[in-house]
């Protein structure tokens, strides 16, 4: 059987992509079983690192889920002037680098902030370095994400079928409810399990905003350049496996769709 | 008592769609908007509907103006060319949701649900989702979808136009049966001028989102106002005439296509014309030279005498028969160049042994032959 150039050359392309993106893979592997990575895992500080990551990954995409889907189903049904500029503004975190979105929560509900400061005078309320500053910051840079993802699925339902809710006499919020957000479903569970599974790697913006507080990705950062690399290996490991799981599930409810 | 439209126009960023389009439709009768891909009748069905707002015009039902109501607040039932069946509810659930939509009481729902599931057909279909139904199942749904909401005004687009020939004229009958029944106004947009003729006691003919054209199908038919409506109205033979004389009598001798024909539907000014003759009205009386005097033509019924002022056409010869549905054939005619298309019966074809170039003679009563006013730039281009 005779091979032409054109394959020959695309297959070389292939071996090489697979060549580089395993690469860091089996590195950590080979890394991980050197380090006798498992065991250092199991401790107290790693569990409350764990629980942080979940928890704030958790909130932050249970909030983006809501305004994410809410801004699509906006930038989809409600075209109005100028509409565009206002997609485009809110889907700028997506392509900002996360150490400037960080930065710049940080110089908006900083202790001396724009809205932090109001903030901390009225009620003594301070948000940066808690808990709640890696919700938002987490909140802030995957919500783009779930709007982009609410928003496709909302245009790929028929726009026949809106217009036959509403002409049977169903009103905005029925034709939602009934209609758009079951018929979105599988794209929607997509646009979140991809929204959490940002939010837990997210690392920039947290960075900035967490003060002593830690995340996976934040603990591997501090392991890795304090030379620890039984912890950094394990917790690296720990999101692959977790990457590999959500597209694996994303991808199976883009097949069942 | 009456459906009204008043200068309803629409423009979709800054494209005109709709051109001050007005008709008046009696309550309980049907009108099927006639006219091409793109020329707007689907949009002038959402703007009767409330989905798009009408910019300026009025939509009167029964002396109330619900131009400015929500669709919600219309009683108007939409009936889309792809169904628009909810694909995640069962063929009972489609149904219920206007009612439910509308928060009509649980017997009510069920009432309605039943009376119309058995008129049209689908008791035992109403398990099912829309995937498991064929199309004029899904059909038959969509449309007892409007009707459980008993609609003052029913709305359909293309409705036939996905489905196959034989459930297309089973489907055709069961709306044309349903309208009457309710005596529900109805709008029906189609770009099939068979399904306008069936479908409608009126026809409004729309071309590029202005109505050229209203009247009963049979003037519409008959009586074109333009040659774009002769030829959406499949009237096959529009032929470059020139009046020749105006008798005076309500008759005009026109020249055509090398012969001279007498009409009684022409303009009263210009001598360029269109001679427009609709392929029923022609009779193939038979091959020449043997012509019997009075033959009649078995898709009109009607009776030619050569001695009564009626039309001759002489000199075609058969290019090609081209059977059609049920005993019809279409007959291509061909002299000098000069193309006629005349419907005929397979058996007259068959007795008289009418063959591809056989020479021909064709009557045409002067009530068929219509003239219509032709521009000196109109461009004639002789069909392929």
């Amino acid at each position: 059987m005779k091979i032409s150039a054109f394959s020959a050359f695309m297959t070389l392309i292939v071996l090489l992509a697979g060549l580089f993106f395993s690469s860091p893979f089996a590195a950590l592997l080979n890394s991980f079983a050197a380090a006798d990575s498992l065991g250092q895992l199991f401790n107290r500080q790693i569990f409350i690192v764990v629980t942080t990551s979940l928890v704030t990954a958790l909130l932050a995409t249970g909030l983006a889920a809501v305004v994410g889907t809410v801004l699509g189903y906006h930038f989809t049904f409600r075209k109005k002037a100028g509409g565009r500029w206002l997609k485009t503004f809110f889907s700028l975190p997506l392509v900002l680098p996360p150490s400037a979105a960080g930065y710049m929560l940080l110089l908006a509900f900083g202790r001396y902030g724009l809205i932090g400061a109001p903030l901390y005078q009225a009620f003594s309320l301070q948000i940066m370095f808690t808990t709640a500053a890696l919700v938002l910051a987490q909140f802030f840079v995957i919500t783009p994400l779930m709007m982009q993802a609410a928003s496709s699925a909302f245009q790929q339902v028929p726009e026949s079928l809106v217009k036959a809710s509403h002409s049977l006499g169903a009103n905005e919020y029925t034709t939602f409810v009934k209609v758009l957000l079951p018929l979105s479903r599988p794209v929607l569970v997509a646009g979140v399990i991809t929204a959490f599974a940002r939010a837990i790697g997210e690392f920039g913006a947290t960075m900035l905003v967490a003060g002593r507080l830690k995340t996976i990705p934040i603990m591997i950062y501090v392991k890795a350049m304090g030379g620890d690399a039984g912890v950094a290996d394990g917790l690296s490991l720990l999101l692959v496996l977790l990457s590999f799981m959500v597209l694996l599930l994303v991808n199976f409810l883009g097949e069942k769709r | 008592m009456a459906l009204i439209l008043e200068n309803v126009s629409l423009a979709i960023d800054r494209h005109q769609i709709l051109e001050q389009i007005s008709f008046k439709l009696p309550i309980g009768q049907s009108l099927v908007v006639l006219g091409n891909s793109g020329a707007g009748k689907s949009k002038l069905l959402e703007v009767v509907a409330g989905l798009i707002s009408n910019q300026g015009g009025r939509i009167i039902f029964a002396g109330q103006d619900i131009g400015a109501l929500s669709p919600q607040e219309r009683k108007i039932g939409f009936v889309f060319q792809d169904y628009a069946l909810f694909p995640n509810l069962t063929a009972e659930a489609n149904i219920l949701f206007g009612l439910q939509a509308r928060h009509a009481p649980v017997r009510e729902q069920d009432r309605w649900l039943k009376a119309v599931s058995i008129e049209l057909k689908i008791d035992h279909l109403l398990k099912r989702f829309p995937a498991e139904l064929s199309g004029g199942q899904q059909q038959r749904v969509a449309l007892a979808r409007c009707m459980v909401l008993r609609p003052d005004v029913l709305l359909l687009d293309e409705p036939l136009s996905a489905l196959d020939a034989a459930s297309r004229e089973r489907l055709a009958l069961l709306m044309k049966k349903i309208q009457k029944k309710y005596r529900v106004t109805m709008l029906y947009v189609t770009h099939d001028h068979n399904e306008a003729r069936y479908m409608g006691d009126q026809v409004l003919v729309i071309d590029q989102g202005r109505a050229v054209q209203m009247g009963r199908p049979e003037e519409i038919f008959a009586r074109p106002v333009s040659r774009f409506v002769a030829h959406f109205t499949a009237t096959r033979n529009i032929l470059p005439g020139r009046i020749k004389e105006r008798c005076g009598d309500g008759m005009a001798l026109v020249k055509v296509a090398g012969c001279q024909l007498l009409s009684t539907s022409f303009p009263a000014r210009g001598e360029d014309v269109w001679v427009c003759m609709r392929p029923e009205h022609l009779s193939l009386i038979g091959a020449l030279p043997d012509i019997s005097n009075e033959l009649s033509n078995e898709i009109s019924g009607e009776t030619f005498d050569k001695t009564s002022g009626d039309n001759l056409i002489s000199g075609y010869r058969i290019c090609q028969i081209i059977p059609q549905s049920g005993a019809a054939v279409l007959v291509e005619l061909m002299r000098r160049g000069e193309r006629l298309m005349v419907f005929a019966s397979s058996r007259r074809i068959e007795n008289q042994g009418l063959l591809s170039n056989t020479e021909v003679e064709l009557a045409v009563a002067a009530r068929h032959v219509h003239c219509l006013p032709r521009q000196p730039e109109d461009i004639y281009c002789r069909p392929e």
